[in-house]
């Protein structure tokens, strides 16, 4: 959670010190490369040359090819996301509203959740069969366990006395719902949505990996096998490009800097 | 102006009001048999040592807490929920911290459906009443404790209530700020002839703004005195230095001194029963 | 904190509900598998799974790939150690570095490192380094972002008290600064391990190499389902009981507040 206002940070003028040293950790990083990629000490094609990898980048992002793949891979995400995030809401309300549910159920979902997902890939397989389906069955797995304790998490640390005033005033259940609990809930929603997208992301990805025919999971592996190692790089920069995109997103959907707090 | 004494233009009565609550180590009375009744226009105190269910009897008062005996009556309405003619001050920090200044004042107009403009144009009144002007827009996570608890206090005043019900609005802040905003609250108080129910355990700030003061006993809660304030209006904290009212603090405080001290000893054995029992 | 939650009842009707519906679960299946209404060559009946726990123990040598996969483990871990909190004490003390890579460090804690296990099998070959560099940097940026946490949350107060004392800088690192951090450096640990632990037995199923992980592909891949689900019962229970372990030995370590 700390590290959400800093990915997202005060932005430093132009020029600072900051913003240098920035540019000469970047420019000193990228020069040791490639002094490694032509020193010939590693294994060849480790550490190709940042031309190649420029020009593997380039070539990716102008096939669509890359596009239909990234796009099955996004679908699986999203389905993943939202029927692993509805499930994951509606049980985590239930927990939260109701002590004795969380007492008897809660346990399990504490100690379930961080455990590796993958490893319920050959079961979806099983069940769901080899195409896009069982990605995101794997998905929508990981991504309901932090979404669902965040939300019962959440529920449960509403500030009492917003509720009493909400009584106070006379609202009734819908106002007290849209008004008072969803709102005094966002943080924790929004947190938990950034969770299960990160875990959801990373199912679906590593499921393509181990048995697919399309999707980026896919393209990576297919780039291992024939050791094209600059197409692999150019991939995971977009990839990690992307997927930090996307969690800072949701983030600043969600409002988190609106909610202040002392 | 001397509180008028005749029944009949009570707004509010509580009628041999009694709370209990079953706790790990049996029952524990939290009020025990309070009457009284507060008139329009009146500025009425209920004071008590810390455990003395001031609390609870805010809370039943609000309608928050039905468990009880007895009778709350409001206009001669018997109250069983939140009534619509008595407004809610917290003692907690209790804005939504989601919503400007504006929208936290704008908030039980917008719960009975009043149009956007309407509503702004009226929390903006009370905003400037509290003396907030300039912060509309700011949310309260940007504003002091003390802002904050007049942001509440326009929240409770925009949705006009007939009885003003507060419990320890100003117990979290420092004693320069607390003082001030009584003079605030006073202000208001005078302006609107705002009917106000104040629970409290500061002697002073009872003394500075009541027209009646009614002194709980510690546990079980019961009414131990019930004193009028005789000092003139339109008052400030400056009448904190007249004789009379150096008089009326040292008359409450012999009251509670008793009872506080019955508080105290109370817990310290509760503090050593507990080591003893671990 | 919700484990503390439920732990704090000392009524045994909820836990009791939780282990009744679990068992309940069970029982359905069996019946549901039993009657064929489900299919058992994809689902196999509880009773199977759990008749084949001895057989999987014993002939598959979960105890030899269990040890396996803790050294794996335990040397990321070992390893999150020393860099993380070496790395977060450095971008403490020289602020500059901290401003300028902090975010670089929040930002790839939400990035899918994992995913570059093609990249470290090209690098380790299919070995235990993979898996170990695997699991040591998909769990670093936490590590070390929480040292910093631990270092800055250091209470105002207890700074001026070291600088009352004078202190040198290096006295109120060790004496003032460290102390008043391990508690939240703990923390920190003990979430880069669960997260080592995630990605070492994701990355043993995915690469069909090592301990665990790689038990679990293996029967997959012979079709002996019951087998597949006994190991990932077992993995469950592994993973669940090192959670435990981990969160005693922080509350034993953590002083009382």
């Amino acid at each position: 959670m700390a590290e959400t206002g800093r990915l997202t940070g005060n932005p430093a003028p132009a020029l600072s010190p900051v913003t240098l040293l920035r540019a000469a950790i970047i420019l000193g990083v990228l020069a040791i490369w490639e002094f490694l990629s032509h020193s010939g000490w590693l294994y060849r094609d480790v550490v190709p040359s940042l031309l190649a990898i420029g020009r593997a980048l380039l070539e990716l992002l102008t096939h669509g090819e890359y596009y239909f793949n990234l796009g099955v891979t996004t679908a699986e995400v999203g389905f993943a996301l939202l029927v692993g995030g509805v499930a994951g809401v509606a049980a985590g309300i239930l927990l939260g509203a109701n002590r004795f549910l969380a007492k008897a159920f809660e346990p399990y979902l504490y100690y379930l959740g961080p455990t590796p997902k993958i490893i319920f890939f050959p079961i979806m397989i099983m069940y769901f069969g080899v195409g896009p389906e069982s990605k995101v069955a794997l998905g929508t797995l990981s991504c309901f366990f932090p979404v669902a304790l965040s939300v019962a998490a959440g529920m449960r640390q509403i500030d009492r006395v917003l509720i009493r005033v909400g009584y106070s005033f006379r609202a009734n259940t819908w106002q007290m719902v849209m008004k008072i609990y969803l709102p005094a809930m966002r943080h924790p929603i929004i947190n938990g949505v950034r969770l299960g997208l990160g875990v959801a992301l990373i199912g679906v990805l590593l499921a393509e990996t181990k048995l697919s025919n399309k999707g980026i999971g896919f393209l990576i592996i297919q780039a291992y096998s024939i050791f094209d190692m600059p197409r692999m790089y150019a991939m995971l920069i977009v990839l990690f490009v992307l997927s930090i995109g996307a969690n800072a997103l949701v983030g600043r959907l969600g409002g988190l800097h609106s909610i202040k707090r002392t | 102006m001397a509180a008028p004494s005749s029944t009949n233009n009570a707004i509010l009565t509580a009628d041999h009001i009694n709370v209990r609550f079953e706790t790990a180590e049996g029952p524990v009375i939290a009020v025990d048999d309070v009457s009284f009744d507060v008139k329009q226009g009146e500025f009425f105190s209920v004071i008590g040592p810390s455990g003395c269910g001031k609390s609870t009897l805010f809370n039943v008062i609000g309608g928050l807490l039905s468990h009880h005996q007895g009778t709350i009556k409001v206009g001669g309405e018997t109250i069983s929920e939140p009534h619509k003619s008595i407004g809610m001050v917290f003692q907690e920090e209790s804005t939504f911290p989601w919503r400007t200044v504006t929208d936290n004042v704008a908030f039980p107009l917008e719960l009975i459906g009043m149009e956007k403009a309407q509503r702004i144009e009226r929390a903006k009144h009370f905003i400037g009443m509290v003396g907030l002007n300039g912060f509309e827009n700011r949310y309260p996570g940007e504003l002091s404790g003390g802002m904050r608890q007049r942001v509440s206090l326009a929240r409770t005043l925009a949705s006009e209530p007939k009885i003003l019900l507060m419990d320890e609005p100003f117990a979290a802040l420092d004693e320069q700020t607390r003082l001030l905003l009584g003079d605030k609250v006073l202000q208001i108080q005078q302006q609107l002839k705002q009917t106000t129910l104040l629970i409290t355990h500061n002697i002073t700030e009872a003394v500075q703004m009541s027209d009646r003061i009614l002194v709980m006993t510690y546990r079980p809660g019961k009414v131990k005195r019930i004193v009028d304030i005789d000092l003139p209006r339109p008052r400030t904290s400056e009448i904190v230095g007249s004789d009379a009212f150096g008089h009326y603090v040292a008359q409450i405080w012999s009251d509670l001194r008793e009872e506080a001290s019955r508080g105290m000893r109370d817990q310290e054995k509760h503090v050593m029963d507990e080591g003893a029992s671990s | 904190m919700t484990a503390a939650t439920a732990r704090r009842s000392r009524s045994p009707l909820p836990a009791a509900t939780g282990i009744g519906a679990l068992v309940a679960f069970f029982a359905t299946m069996e019946v549901l598998v039993q009657s064929g209404m489900v299919n058992r060559f994809i689902v196999p009946p509880p009773s199977e799974i759990f008749g084949s726990f001895g057989r999987v123990i014993v002939e598959e040598h979960v105890f030899g790939r269990f040890l396996q996969t803790l050294t794996e483990c335990l040397t990321a871990g070992v390893m999150l150690t020393v860099f993380g909190v070496a790395g977060g004490v450095l971008m403490h003390r020289f602020k500059l570095l901290q401003q300028a890579c902090e975010t670089w460090v929040a930002a790839l804690a939400s990035a899918p490192i994992v995913l570059m296990y093609p990249l470290f099998l090209v690098i380790y070959g299919r070995s235990a380094w993979t898996i170990i560099m695997m699991g040591f940097f998909a769990a670093l940026p936490p590590v070390i972002l929480k040292t910093i946490e631990g270092i800055s949350g250091t209470r105002k107060v207890l700074i001026n008290v070291g600088r009352s004392f004078n202190l040198t800088p290096s006295q109120q690192f060790w004496k003032i600064l460290f102390p008043s951090a391990l508690p939240t450096i703990f923390v920190g640990i003990r979430l880069g391990l669960i997260f080592a632990l995630i990605n070492i037995v994701g990355v043993e199923f995915l690469i069909n190499y090592g301990g665990l992980g790689q038990l679990i592909n293996d029967l997959a891949e012979r079709y002996d389902l019951a087998g597949t689900y006994a190991a990932i019962c077992f993995v469950i229970l592994v993973s669940v009981l090192f959670f435990m372990a981990l969160e005693k030995v922080e509350r034993w370590l953590r002083p009382v507040d």
